[in-house]
């Protein structure tokens, strides 16, 4: 689910860089002011947990075994703003030193698996005030959603789709899915045998930001879902009727499309690139310098 | 362990290693640019940029064949899909796939192996990236490899109480993954501790700033600059 550098076009990965930069920031600003400062070394361990805890397999069966991902454990025990954040820091520290997903595709990475993806496990969780059909549910959620804008985006960079990989890939996904949510029942069910502080009980008054952030994410994922089975033969027809819808917004929203549009010429698309590169940079800039310099104040 | 041998790596001597990470950073993203916007399979534009990332490679003093394996790690998922792209009739595509995620992984690989990860982080910080991200990217760095251990000594130990444990049960395996949990949260509590004892105030002491020297200003503008030239000379 690391996408790697070189699959995505620059119209998909320009833009979800741009709009991760300021999210991150947002999202470490929002972590920062939920807790005192103990929480800095607690974020780094538990994003070091995450990675240790892969080595335990989980047997599902058939001699197959899985493992915890993660995304949703992180968003029912430090919070979702927090989880994110933790999240953001493995797919970085997976691209920098694993080359397991790509540096310029990290805002697609970061966009699918720690904030769609973190969201999208918390919301269950939250709605349903911490049951146990909601973890499941959150687990499995913050998996398929992460799972599921992956090929999206995969597919409106025009890597080629046949129904087959797409039906065997869906499948797959929705197995590892349910996998990932009855792993986090079983470890929060362990969590809270060894010592029940580990939970944050869903707050009443949860932002109501985030709710809405993490339906528009489960939405776009089911929308996902269901244009694909509507026409299984046709995610081509699809990645073009997205590509053409993507193009159009991009139109509205970036100088820069036209050179992507113009598609033939080598120079503009360098040029776009390199105009793309420069804009997340501002962007992070600015975000961070608006967003997160005033870490000491809150605390 | 892979990010054992990167780490070691990073922190050997050359004149690469000594650019200052800000250049580095900025190098690599033009190369990553540079390559992730290629769509035809020019030969010679590829030729050109592998042996520029072999020149830097060799005067990193990195080993070759190692770098050029460990780059390799893309190549299984960009081999899956560019299989799909050949049997939907756009070899072009597959062997563009091929040659970006390779060049990209090469690129990304030299740049951590020939900087330490605190001073990357250090030049992402002077770059602006948020302070906070950072500092969580480092603790988190810096206890990989104690959690892992951590887990590998309680696989061993629960191995050697009831034999084979190559596949635990679901519940016993859900139950090492919370002891695991209990015991990261209760180290992150000692470190934070011991972090408040040193005089730790809520606010992390920034990266170490190093110089931009002038040399590092023309490295990156000349490899930006050769990157360009190259795809100019060469269609």
């Amino acid at each position: 689910m690391h996408i790697p550098d070189g699959f995505l076009s620059a119209r998909v990965w320009v833009p979800l860089d741009l709009a991760a930069a300021p999210a991150v920031a947002w999202l470490g600003r929002r972590a920062q002011r939920d807790f005192d400062h103990h929480r800095i070394p607690l974020m780094g361990v538990m994003g070091a947990f995450i990675f240790a805890a892969q080595m335990i397999n989980f047997p599902v069966g058939n001699g197959t075994s899985g493992h915890l991902v993660g995304g949703a454990l992180l968003s029912f025990t430090l919070g979702p703003a927090a989880a994110s954040i933790v999240m953001t820091a493995i797919l970085a520290i997976q691209a920098l030193i694993f080359q397991d997903g790509g540096l310029l595709a990290l805002g697609a990475n970061v966009f699918n698996m720690a904030i769609a993806g973190v969201l999208a496990g918390y919301l269950p969780y939250l709605l349903l005030k911490g049951r146990k059909y909601g973890i499941f549910l959150g687990g499995v959620l913050s998996l398929l959603v992460s799972a599921i804008l992956a090929l999206v985006e995969l597919a409106l960079s025009g890597v080629p789709m046949p129904r087959a990989v797409l039906t065997v890939s869906v499948a797959l996904f929705v197995v590892s899915a349910v996998v990932e949510g009855a792993i986090t029942v079983a470890v929060v069910g362990a969590l809270e045998k060894i010592q029940p502080g580990f939970l944050r009980r869903p707050a009443a008054n949860g932002g109501s930001a985030r709710i809405a952030l993490a339906l528009a994410a489960s939405v776009l994922a089911c929308a996902g879902v269901f244009v694909a089975s509507q026409h299984p033969d046709g995610l081509e027809r699809f990645a073009q009727k997205t590509g053409i819808w993507s193009n159009a917004k991009s139109v509205v929203h970036s100088p820069l499309a036209d050179y992507q549009m113009a598609g033939g010429h080598w120079i503009g698309r360098s040029i776009a690139g390199l105009l793309g590169i420069g804009i997340v940079y501002l962007v992070c800039r600015v975000a961070t310098r608006a967003l997160s310099q005033r870490p000491g104040e809150g605390s | 362990m892979r990010h054992a041998r990167i780490d070691r790596w990073s922190r050997l001597d050359s004149p690469v290693h000594r650019l200052h990470p800000v250049a580095k950073v900025l190098a690599a993203l033009g190369m990553l640019v540079a390559v992730a916007t290629m769509t035809k399979p020019v030969l010679h534009l590829v030729a050109v940029y592998f042996a520029m990332l072999g020149v830097c490679v060799l005067a990193a003093r990195l080993p070759v064949v190692r770098m050029l394996t460990g780059a390799a790690v893309v190549l299984p998922f960009a081999c899956a899909i560019g299989v799909v792209s050949i049997l939907s009739g756009d070899p072009n595509r597959a062997i563009m796939l091929l040659v970006r995620s390779y060049l990209s992984s090469l690129t990304a690989l030299l740049l951590v192996a020939s900087t330490p990860l605190s001073e990357l982080l250090g030049g992402l910080d002077r770059l602006g990236a948020p302070a906070f991200l950072l500092q969580v990217m480092q603790f988190l760095y810096r206890y990989l490899m104690v959690l892992r251990e951590e887990a590998s000594a309680m696989r061993d130990a629960a191995a050697s109480r009831a034999g084979s444990v190559r596949i635990l049960e679901f519940k016993k395996a859900a139950g090492a993954a919370g002891v695991l949990f209990a015991r990261a949260h209760t180290r992150a509590s000692a470190i934070h501790r011991a972090m408040v004892a040193r005089g730790f105030d809520g606010r992390m002491p920034t990266f170490r700033p190093t110089p931009l020297l002038l040399s590092d200003a023309i490295f990156a503008a000349a490899a930006v600059c050769a990157v360009v030239a190259a795809r100019l000379a060469l269609k």
